[in-house]
């Protein structure tokens, strides 16, 4: 009987000792009692089975808890984590720099364009509106009317990509979170 | 599949449930459960199913447990008791051991109207 208990506790090696001490005791102590009810030894035995398919029996559970952390797994969440850290090296801080930026422009252009009609119809002649202007070629530049239209419409354009890049970034990591959460659950 | 894999498959989900109605009033020792669970057939279990079971509804803490000597001649025994978070999943075990009645009660009776059960 102690053999078997030997084998039994030789089996749960992977459980912590205070555990495995514990499981041994429960068992010693159901066999005592089956042998105190007048059980032989070799039907105390062959009831409980083969020791080493008892002690699995106890590491079920801890296998299946083990098996997240599998190779194929390990290896997945590392390329997946690579991959994801390099491009988002890349997208994250251009769609984070490019959305504020394209933003920004997209008020400034019609303002400016706006600000050159103002001075131009009203001749306020206000500084360095000789260098803000929509030039076709060297020196050739467009009357101011059409100059506002050309700023607004570019103002609209550049809000679009703004608020696109935008969209992007929160897609990016919206979706790499989720992936990352669906690969380490 | 078998009839006999089909209640295996039944035993597996069910004996934590009567594990927990078991010792609800009073704790119960390892073996004790084993004994009482061989008196129906149908959840007869061995030792190597309610010892790894009973560990783990402790670690999910449902129950707990304590060494307590016995009557002379006999070695301590592992008594469990339910924990009132024990408490609480049981009820909503028989709660849903209610639904589940009621359903299979119900496809009983939809059978029994349309066609003659022998």
């Amino acid at each position: 009987m102690n053999e078997y208990l030997e084998k039994i506790e030789k089996s749960l090696k992977p459980l912590p000792a205070s555990e495995r001490v514990d499981i041994v005791q429960e068992i010693k102590s159901e066999m005592l009692e089956l042998q105190a009810a007048g059980k032989s030894e070799a039907e105390i035995l062959q009831r409980l089975g083969d020791p080493r398919a008892l002690a699995k029996a106890y590491l079920g559970d801890l296998i299946v808890k083990e098996k997240p952390l599998s190779w194929t797994r390990v290896l997945a969440l590392c390329a997946y984590y690579s991959l994801a850290g390099l491009s988002g090296l890349i997208v994250i801080p251009t769609l984070g720099i490019c959305a504020p930026v394209f933003l920004l422009c997209a008020v400034i252009c019609p303002v400016v364009g706006a600000l050159k009609l103002l001075d131009s119809v009203l001749n306020l002649g206000l500084p360095w509106m000789q260098q803000v202007g929509v030039f076709v070629l060297e020196g050739v530049e467009l009357a101011p009317g059409v100059e506002f239209i050309a700023c607004v419409l570019a103002g609209v354009l550049l809000g679009l990509a703004g608020w696109g890049c935008w969209k992007l970034l929160v897609l990016y990591i919206r979706g790499v979170s989720k992936v990352g959460t669906s690969l380490s659950c | 599949m078998g009839i006999e894999d089909w209640k295996s498959q039944i035993k597996r989900g069910t004996l934590e449930f009567c594990i927990l109605l078991m010792i609800r009033r009073r704790p119960f020792y390892g073996y004790e459960i084993i004994n009482a669970l061989e008196s129906y057939p149908i959840l007869a279990a061995k030792e190597n199913t309610i010892y790894p079971l009973l560990r783990r509804l402790q670690k999910e803490e449902y129950i707990s447990s304590f060494w307590k000597d016995s009557a002379e001649g006999l070695p301590p025994r592992k008594y469990y008791s339910i924990t009132d978070k024990g408490t609480e999943y049981l009820a909503a075990m028989s709660a849903e051991w209610e639904n589940l009645l009621n359903a299979v009660n119900g496809m009983k009776g939809e059978l029994h109207c349309g066609e003659e059960l022998e």
